[in-house]
């Protein structure tokens, strides 16, 4: 599954600005366009270019869609949260000798009510798109519910009513939509994709998730959780393909092998017919991903599909602008503004951010790229640095990541003539990771050994996706191991993880 | 040992990720490691077989020692394991051996398998409660040819007699493994088919399980799960119990093939007990017989060929436990086996029992578990003892005298053991029948040694060291030679003529509180003595102040063989051993 791909960045990019005491507001409405800044999606991408407009003081309108929030608050990171967390519970629970460990004990037998587990996700996800709908009407943002369709420069048309808004600049945030492999039939009830897997319709005996990524490690997660075995397919030859391949590998130790999970790597699963629940199963042939040959048949209950996500690009009128997509991507420069194909023109007052750029596919990272839309709407020129841009998988235990693997650190180093550094913490010996009875997991920092600056670091153990902020901080900031090694930490906390691997970096001992 | 931090001084095998016998890739992970700091996985840097695992999970070695001997392709298994047992503890970790010397030719012996181009045929599980089948005909003898898609077989299973025909290639049947009407397991081999007739001879005498690395009957050796999965299908449409064939009506078989139901299970209503549709239908639509009541109803599918209908973790440890999952019968989704199942065929009870509140859970052990060698030798033992006619006789003997000249030898290395073996022998001599066995030539075979064995018990065993001749040696050469017996018994070094040269055995369960109990008499021995506690008892004394004394008496019973020793014999070598006992002084040692 295709997560990240990286802009080739400047190497020292801006930061924000200097910033003026006085910011001006950017405001730059005249009787030509009914508003300055028109957004075409509103998820978390959209609805973050929108606040930072408004707070600008550009008149702002959001085209939503009719789906506020978008895929990470209406189906995908919020409400999969909601069910990690109390799968996650009940993992807990269930866990008697861990429980022990800590002196208690759980009589009888540990239960939960599927659909009110599912509630929980459809609630959450319902008080935070309200939430966000509310920030918008509060913040006096333009919503409007139809879908918006590209009707030329400065143009957008309202498919729901017809009508034909304008506006000086445009920013397209329309997301992406699960992708699903040919030979997949998906029937969103007993083959789906995150789409119907957050439903939780039914717990299934055997679930097979076709593709190893965040999406499918997180379902594994809260499926083993809940009971269910689990099958990964994996078109690649490993698990994970993405991550950092150490990671990769504690998290198969940690996440895999000792739950109820088998898989097969490097192959397709190249028909998928739907089933019936408790009627007929479903059918999942798998050929060889080299040879193409059929490998083995399997009958599951449930196939998720986990395969990545593709562009929500269609029918928006992108070829009323003359822009040429690749594979639905929008090309854009690092200021987000859209070209007319990879090595074409640059549009005037034309944005994408978000999935649909396929730059970062990640709520947040979509945030900032549309908070960094605005700012050179407003004159301001600034670029996100994307590889300052934090990233987690929710599993337990969590892993989370800033910047460059091993892997792609050691390409960099060789090509660029630096010095590749490396310093690892263990949650094995950090006081509040064995109080909490998990001392499981590493926290890796791989630095510049001229400059001491990071250039990415990994963590998989206990809240790592809470740890990860301080070493985006330090990545976008260019602080040093040598000067983070002389922060100081809270004790006991699970920051101190960070800390043995900071001063070990710079031959220092933390304990 | 991997060092796997500059601080580590040992480590913890926390988990093998690999057993014995398993072929092993460069870079696998083959165990988890916990050091100081963290755990890790060690990965393999040579392919070959993981031969031996010298520290078991949860053990700790030392960083440098080795932890297993992988055996790198075309090495010497047994020169290897030589090498192991021979104590090459200081050898590197994942050591790896060149290969032997290609100079010594191949042992050739009946337990060797032939190096030829070969199939082994499997017994098929022809049913999904099938477990053992015996082959009713071979349809082809002994260096016969076979073709592909040719009847080899007629195998009766427990529901009916099915052919299983030859799916691989055109060959010849070098060797049959199980005779007409001999049975075996499911997945055991029944017969071996090789590509040249001139092979046909290498394989004659062979027999299955004898080799070195016995074929396993487990899902991992492909041939094992093809012709039972290729017999599967058929059974899915034709047999019918007892033998009889199914009869239904065309279009009753037509809706059962669309609806993927085995007409064998549905009951026929019409004429001769044919099944109808409306049979097929109420099948369906109503009351398949159920095995289990807590699931949704388990719909009549059948999975499509080749599918194996089981779940991850079912075929996870139906592989570790080298158990073929073709013999479960699933109860989870669509008749899939669970892991659920794989443990109750196991013997295992598949969850946790429920504890009262406050009461710590005890985990007690369940199910089979093989005998080892030694409790085999003791099974065979005990049950031949089943055609020996016995009889037993009690005695109870003071014990005072006899506690004195114990506590006055003790510090001499004198154990009570030592003692009563003394004592016997003192009374053998006396009424050397007792020392006698039954010969099966009709007679009485008299010893002229008196060999005492003396039961001991050991963690899982039970094992006879004997005393030899010990109505010729002191109690001080006895004393030596039983402690020298007893630690090669703990160390299970003891030769086979230092435990089965008994003439006379003793057995004792005093120590444990045990007033009296009879023994089982030995293979080859005339009597057993069993002793029970001594312990305080009062008695009525004539000459005693207050008419009755405190005295310390043992209880004593022999078990005997009847043939050659009669209850009078027994009767007055007890009443000799009581006389014997309680007077120590005229033994003639101090």
């Amino acid at each position: 599954m295709k997560i990240f791909s990286y802009l080739l960045v400047l190497q020292q990019v801006y930061c924000f600005a200097p910033i003026a005491l006085t910011r001006r507001h950017c405001s730059q409405l005249n009787a030509e366009y009914d508003f300055d800044v028109a957004i075409i999606g509103c998820g978390v991408g959209g609805h973050g270019a929108a606040l930072h407009a408004r707070g600008q003081g550009l008149k702002t309108a959001v085209f939503s869609g009719r789906d506020v929030g978008g895929t990470c608050v209406n189906r995908g990171c919020v409400p999969s949260k909601a069910l990690l967390a109390a799968s996650g519970r009940v993992r807990d629970m269930k866990d008697a000798s861990h429980l022990e460990s800590l002196g208690i004990n759980v009589e009888g037998e540990v239960t939960y009510d599927r659909q009110a587990v599912a509630d929980h996700a459809k609630n959450l996800a319902n008080t935070v798109k309200g939430n966000l709908e509310n920030s918008l009407i509060g913040l006096d943002v333009s919503v409007i519910e139809g879908r918006g369709i590209l009707a030329g420069p400065n143009k957008i048309k309202d498919d729901q009513s017809g009508k034909i808004y304008t506006a000086k600049n445009i920013i397209l945030a329309p997301g992406s939509i699960p992708f699903v492999p040919p030979g997949v039939t998906v029937d969103e009830k007993t083959v789906y994709t995150s789409d119907g897997a957050l439903n939780l319709d039914f717990v299934p005996e055997w679930v097979a998730i076709i593709g190893s990524g965040y999406i499918g490690l997180e379902f594994s997660d809260v499926y083993t959780a809940l009971g269910s075995e689990v099958t990964f397919i994996e078109a690649l030859p490993m698990l994970m393909p993405t991550f950092d391949r150490e990671i990769a590998k504690q998290a198969e130790r940690m996440l895999i092998r000792p739950r109820a999970i088998d898989y097969r790597l490097g192959v397709f699963a190249s028909e998928v017919t739907p089933g019936e629940q408790g009627k007929k199963p479903c059918t999942i042939k798998m050929i060889d991903a080299n040879t193409k040959e059929h490998v083995e048949t399997i009958e599951v209950d449930a196939v998720m599909v986990a395969t990545g996500r593709v562009p929500n690009t269609k029918d928006m009128g992108l070829e009323s602008m003359n822009i040429e997509t690749n594979r639905g991507f929008v090309a854009v420069d690092e200021k987000m503004r859209v070209k007319t194909s990879a090595d074409g023109e640059v549009i005037d007052n034309l944005y994408c951010i978000g999935d649909a750029n396929g730059v970062m596919m990640l709520a947040h990272a979509a945030s900032a790229q549309g908070i960094s839309a605005v700012e050179n709407i407003c004159g301001r020129e600034h670029v996100v640095n994307h590889e300052a841009v934090p990233a987690a998988c929710f599993t337990h235990p969590e892993i989370a990541m800033v910047g460059l693997t091993e892997e792609q650190a050691v390409e960099r180093a060789e090509k660029e003539g630096w010095t590749l550094g490396k310093s690892q913490g263990n949650f094995r010996a950090n006081s509040k990771a064995l109080a909490e009875g998990e001392g499981a997991g590493i926290a890796k920092v791989l630095f510049n050994k001229e400059t001491e600056k990071i250039v990415g670091v990994h963590i998989i153990g206990i809240h790592a996706a809470d740890l990860i902020q301080e070493c985006a901080n330090a990545v976008e900031q260019g602080t040093t191991v040598r000067e983070l090694s002389m922060m100081v930490h809270t004790h006991p906390t699970l920051c101190e993880v960070l800390d043995e691997a900071f001063k070990g970096a710079v031959g220092m001992s933390s304990h | 040992m991997p060092a796997l931090s500059s601080t580590m001084k040992e480590g913890k095998l926390s988990e093998w990720l690999t057993s014995e016998g398993s072929p092993i890739s460069s870079g696998d992970s083959i165990a988890t490691i916990e050091s100081d700091k963290a755990d890790m996985d060690l990965e393999a840097f040579a392919d070959g077989t993981l031969l031996k695992i010298l520290v078991e999970e949860g053990e700790t070695a030392k960083v440098g020692e080795p932890i297993a001997v992988i055996l790198e392709e075309g090495e010497e298994e047994v020169e290897l394991m030589k090498l192991i047992e021979g104590g090459g503890g200081t050898e590197p970790v994942v050591e790896t051996q060149e290969p032997a010397s290609s100079s010594s030719p191949p042992p050739v012996s009946a337990s060797t398998e032939p190096q030829t181009p070969h199939t082994k045929v499997y017994m098929p599980a022809l049913s999904s409660t099938m477990t053992s089948g015996k082959v009713v005909s071979w349809e082809v003898d002994e260096s016969g040819t076979v073709g592909s898609g040719e009847p080899l077989l007629t195998v009766e299973s427990d529901k009916a007699d099915m052919e299983v025909e030859h799916l691989g290639d055109d060959g010849f049947l070098a060797r049959i493994c199980v005779e007409e009407g001999a049975s075996c397991d499911v997945g055991e081999v029944v017969a071996v088919i090789v590509e040249n007739e001139e092979d046909v001879a290498k394989w004659d005498g062979w027999m299955p399980g004898a080799s070195v690395s016995a074929p396993s009957p487990s899902p991992a050796s492909p041939a094992a799960s093809k012709p039972a999965a290729a017999a599967k299908a058929p059974s899915a449409s034709s047999p019918a119990p007892s033998g009889g064939r199914v009869i239904a009506s065309p279009l009753a078989k037509k809706v059962a093939k669309d609806k993927n139901i085995d007409l064998s299970q549905v009951t026929g209503t019409g004429p001769e007990g044919r099944i109808t549709v409306s049979d097929v239908e109420g099948f369906t639509a109503g009351s398949p017989p159920k095995k289990k009541s807590d699931t949704p109803p388990v719909s009549s599918w059948k999975p499509a060929n080749g599918v194996v209908a089981a779940t991850p973790m079912a075929r996870a440890l139906a592989k570790k436990s080298k158990i073929d999952l073709s013999t479960i019968s699933g109860t989870g989704q669509f008749g899939r086996v669970t892991e659920a199942d794989v443990k109750s065929a196991l013997g295992e009870s598949p969850k946790k029992k429920k504890v009262l509140p406050g009461v710590p859970a005890v985990e007690l052990p369940s199910g089979f578990v093989k005998y080892s060698g030694m409790q085999s030798a003791v099974s065979t033992n005990m049950e031949a003892t089943l055609t020996v006619p016995i009889f037993r006789v009690s005695s109870t003997i003071e014990m005072n005298s006899f506690n004195k000249l114990y506590a006055s030898v003790k510090p001499n290395g004198v154990t009570l053991t030592v003692l009563i073996s003394k004592a016997v022998s003192i009374a053998i001599q006396k009424h050397p029948i007792m020392n006698s066995r039954h010969d099966s030539n009709g007679g009485i075979y008299y010893n002229s040694d008196i060999n005492i064995a003396n039961a001991v018990a050991l963690d899982g065993g039970l094992i006879t060291p004997v005393m030899k001749n010990t109505n010729e040696k002191s109690l001080e050469e006895l004393g030596e030679e039983w402690r020298d017996l007893v630690s090669k018994a703990r160390e299970g070094k003891l030769k086979p003529d230092e435990f089965n040269s008994g003439t006379f055995a003793i057995t004792n369960l005093g120590m444990f509180g045990v007033t009296a109990f009879d023994a089982i008499l030995p293979p080859n021995t005339g009597t057993i003595l069993a002793l029970g506690a001594t312990t305080e008892v009062i008695r009525p004394c004539e000459e005693c102040v207050g008419g009755m004394r405190k005295v310390k008496e043992m209880t004593v019973t022999v078990t005997c063989d009847h043939r050659p020793i009669y209850g009078s014999d027994a009767a007055i070598f007890l009443k000799t051993l009581k006389e014997v006992m309680e007077n120590p002084e005229k033994w003639g040692v101090k």
